[in-house]
């Protein structure tokens, strides 16, 4: 088992948090985003961008009304990644042996 | 990737409180709305309190909740929050409803004053005990509501119910709106 690099960054892992913490994976608004990971519009804006990329979120820009609105959503991928993400950091935790075959 | 244990133990502690925050947040986005709708409810029954005779008003009243239950419920869907066990929150409005009916019919109050200053005393003791548990916020809503109500009762006895009507109607609006705002 191994850790995900991409996911193991503070904010990365807050962003993908709060994402997986969405019940059936609901989108999150960007300003939501922002006040619970506590983070700055650029910072944020950069490592969303990562994770899109990565394939682990979806971005959806509308408008509502005439607001421009962006909106996050995690993918299987995303979810997947995570969930081994977090098992491998219990796993340091726990003292289990992490090295691969 | 290779990491330490505290590093690890670190990183889990940070998913642990965002996942809580968000959570927080979310229970925000939900009871705002829920809290409006009540505060209109308030208003509307403590207003009608001071033009219906009293007779009337246990009638009125169970009228105004069952409708506030069911806004609840309709705000509940509609924000998609707890699918699962959305039957809580509604059972929880019903249970403290029901607490109250059944203790104002116990213990016989001199006036009608006690009356009326009770609904915001127990109301505003449940948000107190949400907030500790949950979402702060809720705290201070429920503390200013409790503190308002029991205040109300020697500040305003001669017109207690448009006093009640304002800090159930406009307290729980505003509250709601600043939940919202979370």
């Amino acid at each position: 088992m191994s850790g995900d690099d991409l996911i193991h960054q503070p904010l990365r892992l807050k962003i993908m948090a709060a994402l997986y913490a969405e019940r059936d994976g609901e989108p999150l608004e960007f300003s939501r985003l922002k006040t619970i990971t506590q983070a700055t519009d650029g910072n944020l804006g950069s490592h969303l961008t990562s994770l899109e990329k990565a394939g682990y979120l979806e971005i959806a820009k509308d408008f509502v009304g005439k607001r421009p609105r962006t909106r996050a959503t995690v993918t299987p991928a995303g979810r997947r990644a995570f969930r081994r993400h977090v098992d491998y950091l219990r796993s340091v935790v726990e003292g289990v042996d992490t090295a691969e075959p | 990737m290779s990491i330490s244990r505290e590093e690890a133990a670190s990183a889990l502690s940070q998913i642990d409180l965002t996942t809580e925050r968000s959570r927080e947040m979310k229970g925000y986005r939900i009871a705002g709305p829920i809290l409006v709708a009540w505060g209109v409810i308030w208003a509307v029954g403590y207003c009608g309190m001071g033009v219906m005779p009293v007779r009337q008003w246990g009638w009125m009243w169970l009228v105004l909740d069952v409708l506030g239950v069911a806004l609840q419920l309709i705000i509940l869907r509609q924000y998609g929050g707890v699918r699962r066990r959305s039957w809580k929150p509604a059972a929880a409005a019903v249970a403290i409803i029901a607490f109250e009916a059944a203790t104002e019919h116990f213990f016989h109050a001199s006036s009608s004053a006690p009356y009326m200053i009770y609904p915001g005393m127990v109301i505003g003791f449940a948000y107190i005990m949400i907030g500790l548990w949950r979402m702060p916020r809720m705290a201070w809503i429920g503390a200013a509501m409790f503190a308002a109500s029991f205040a109300g009762i020697y500040l305003i006895p001669h017109g207690l119910n448009y006093w009640m009507a304002a800090v159930g109607g406009i307290g729980l609006f505003l509250g709601g709106l600043w939940l919202r705002k979370a």
